[in-house]
């Protein structure tokens, strides 16, 4: 157990999975699979596994992803890390190829492929397309698609073994604004389910619900609601789709009022598919959602950061709907 | 292909990295006076006369606009570097003036989207902006988050746009842009409004599938469109030999039957004449043509990383580069050939300008320049409640993070 960065907690999965698979492809544009953290050796995928491997390609992201799923279709386990600035360019490949061929053959291609997306929604003054936090809404809609968003250096090394291990594709959402975060991670492989959420608090007065980028903010709150004296109970989907919908029915039946916070726009954001599975399921409850505007965000950081959900976003939601 | 003779503009081999006897000679061949000889100035070689054909006043507009580029890129990196409360960034163009004021000289830039010539821009925006005639002050207030920029702090660098001018915007990504200009040049086709469009993409563009489907459909239904790649020698931070089989991508344009001219990047006399060519053919009704300017950025992909206050240029480390890392030799090659020097020098052996002169008109244009940056960085910012607007034409979306 060693404190590890998010961005070395991950390359650490998977520089583990492509020494155990030597078929195993990465690819590439602009970031370079690269991590330091102190005291550990840097890992760096391309220098280690060779360019036959791991392939720096020119800015294409459709070819990424495409390449990608050709790979897993022909047998070899492949992922591709694509920025945030195209991470919708290959949704096409994605939705109407990868989400369909297992279905559409019925049930005989294998994609044993990971689509790392990076999102960001985290740094004020980038404007629309660099500071855009949406893509969760957009991948978690597609049937054959597992749709996944940790945000912890510990999920985020443990969903990435599974992510490389499932014969699923998967898309591993990766909020460039978590990269830094710091935490114990172990040293060894070890797997976290692509279909559970995890409970960060236990309470009786109200449950949040979040996601990704979302979480630190919400813990924020959390702590803040505590000092006030509320029995807040903290739910992190980590998966979008499956979405855990037993854990998060149990917790509202307990707490009978549900916060369900997006970083992503309002309209069918993650939280939408939250209250609307619990509305289904627990008589008597009441909802609240906050979630950015429907709205592409401004650079100017005056506005951004106004309309971006944070802490005091969160707890004041929160009060009004225990209060 | 139409191919101007680049034969001593070297550092345009992919993969180049300058023997010592070449870096010497080059360092020789532009040490012995403060400015580059006239020598090495025209060694790109001649595409035709137009730029010689001129207008006094026009050829000393392209020196102003160069030096009005430079000063306010060094003016900005200064203040990222110095001035810990100046919240701008810039993806810097320094080193490139030549191409953008080459092109856009050869443009019409006044009379809105129905008149003016259109320029689709890059991430790397400044230079175009500044070279359509955009209004420094207000670019200046913009990339300052002010609501009184240019587009009111919603842009910033990677978004600023005034269609007045034709200035159709800056892009984030890589790829759509071309595509989207053909669309402009279909729709003049359509209407005959005699309009040209411009679009400027740097080498990393050639990977993306939009590159095929830009020149393809401009092809074939003759498009009054123009493709500038300025291939400064690096995508982000990868050298362009990663992405691109060619030394040259001009090459690109033969299977489509088009004229692909290779250009020295670093002279505005050589891309003006070379823009003249394409936008003559564009106005004939004839088609597309595919410029690349062989050129290179002075400073990181982005921001000031590995600058020095007060120095041109960013040598030092940057964190953002990771594992490639451009060498420092390449960098100090490039310089010995600056498009302001070039410009300067051939005014002047022109008879235009005398040294004296040379130097009014730029202690005038630094004086602008810092102006426009004062008058920003006293603009209101942006009222929180105003980032609801602007999402349809009438009215606002809700504020959702409000319970």
């Amino acid at each position: 157990m060693t404190e590890k960065s998010w961005m070395y907690a991950v390359l650490e999965a998977v520089q583990y999975e492509m020494r155990q698979d030597p078929n195993m492809l990465w690819l590439f544009e602009l970031t370079a699979p690269v991590a330091s953290n102190p005291g550990l050796p840097v890992i760096n995928l391309e220098t280690e596994f060779t360019r036959k491997r791991v392939i720096n390609t020119g800015i294409d992201e459709m070819w990424m992803v495409a390449a990608t799923l050709g790979a897993g279709l022909a047998g070899s386990k492949a992922a591709t890390y694509i920025p945030y600035q195209g991470a919708a360019m290959p949704f096409q490949i994605i939705q109407n190829h990868a989400g369909k061929l297992r279905h559409m053959t019925g049930g005989v291609a294998s994609m044993p492929v990971v689509f790392v997306m990076e999102m960001t929604g985290q740094t004020p003054g980038f404007a629309g397309q660099h500071s855009d936090y949406e893509i969760d809404s957009y991948y978690m809609h597609i049937p054959g698609v597992k749709t996944v968003v940790p945000s912890t250096p510990y999920d985020a090394k443990g969903m990435m073994a599974s992510a490389l291990r499932d014969p699923n594709p998967v898309v591993f959402l990766y909020p460039a604004g978590l990269r830094e975060l710091v935490a114990e991670v172990p040293d060894e492989q070890y797997d976290v389910p692509l279909d559970k959420a995890a409970v960060l608090a236990e309470g009786t007065d109200l449950t949040i619900v979040g996601s990704g980028a979302g979480m630190p903010e919400i813990l924020k709150a959390a702590d803040a609601l505590k000092a006030d004296g509320m029995s807040v109970e903290v739910i992190d989907l980590r998966s979008l789709k499956p979405m855990d919908t037993e854990t998060l029915v149990a917790s509202v039946g307990k707490t009978k009022k549900l916060l369900a916070v997006d970083q992503t726009y309002y309209t069918l954001g993650p939280a939408a598919e939250v209250v609307a599975r619990v509305a289904e399921n627990v008589d008597g409850a009441r909802f609240k959602r906050i979630a950015f505007p429907d709205a592409p965000p401004p650079a100017s950081p005056e506005m951004f950061l106004w309309m971006r959900v944070n802490a005091d976003h969160i707890a004041n939601a929160a009060r009004k709907l225990v209060g | 292909m139409h191919r101007e003779t680049d034969t001593d503009c070297q550092s345009s081999e992919p993969g180049f990295s300058p023997g010592r006897r070449t870096f010497l000679k080059i360092s020789v061949l532009a040490g012995a006076a403060a400015t580059i000889s006239s020598t090495v100035a025209y060694a790109a070689g001649e595409s035709g006369f137009w730029a010689k054909d001129l207008e006094d006043e026009q050829l000393v507009d392209m020196y102003r606009r160069i030096l009005r580029i430079r000063w306010h890129e060094r003016t900005m990196a200064d203040k990222m570097l110095t001035d810990p409360t100046y919240r701008g960034y810039n993806h810097f163009y320094a080193g490139q003036e030549a191409v953008a004021v080459g092109i856009c000289s050869a443009l019409r830039n006044e009379g809105g989207v129905e008149k003016a010539d259109l320029v689709y821009s890059t991430h790397r925006p400044t230079g175009h902006a500044i070279a359509k005639g955009i209004d420094l002050k207000r670019m200046c207030a913009e990339n300052d988050f002010r609501a009184t920029g240019l587009n009111n702090g919603y842009a910033a660098e990677m978004h600023i746009s005034d269609p007045t001018i034709g200035f159709m915007g800056a892009d984030g990504m890589i790829g759509p842009g071309p595509v989207i200009a053909t669309g402009s040049a279909l729709a003049i086709q359509a209407r005959g409004s005699g309009q040209v469009v411009v679009n400027f993409g740097g080498d990393g563009t050639y990977a993306t599938p939009h590159f095929h489907s830009a020149l393809n459909n401009s092809t074939l239904l003759k498009l009054p469109f123009i493709y500038v790649i300025e291939n400064n020698l690096y995508h982000q931070y990868a050298h362009y030999s990663l992405s691109v089989p060619m030394k040259d991508i001009a090459t690109a344009a033969e299977p489509y039957g088009i004229p692909g001219i290779v250009v020295d990047g670093q002279d505005v006399m050589q891309v003006y004449n070379a823009a003249k060519i394409a936008v003559d053919r564009a106005r004939a009704g004839e088609g597309p043509t595919l410029i690349e300017a062989k050129t290179y950025r002075y400073y990181n992909h982005w921001g000031a990383p590995g600058a020095t206050p007060g120095e041109l240029g960013a040598f030092g480390y940057d964190p953002l580069a990771i594992s490639s890392f451009r060498p420092e030799r390449e960098l100090r090659a490039w310089m010995q050939r600056d498009p302001v020097d070039i410009s300067r020098r051939i005014l002047i052996d022109w008879g235009l300008l005398d040294d004296a002169e040379a130097d009014a008109i730029e202690t005038e244009v630094k004086a602008e320049v810092t102006e426009a940056f004062a008058w920003a960085a006293e603009q209101p910012l942006c009222r929180p409640e105003d980032g609801l607007k602007h999402v349809f034409v009438d009215g606002e979306v809700e504020a959702r993070q409000l319970a």
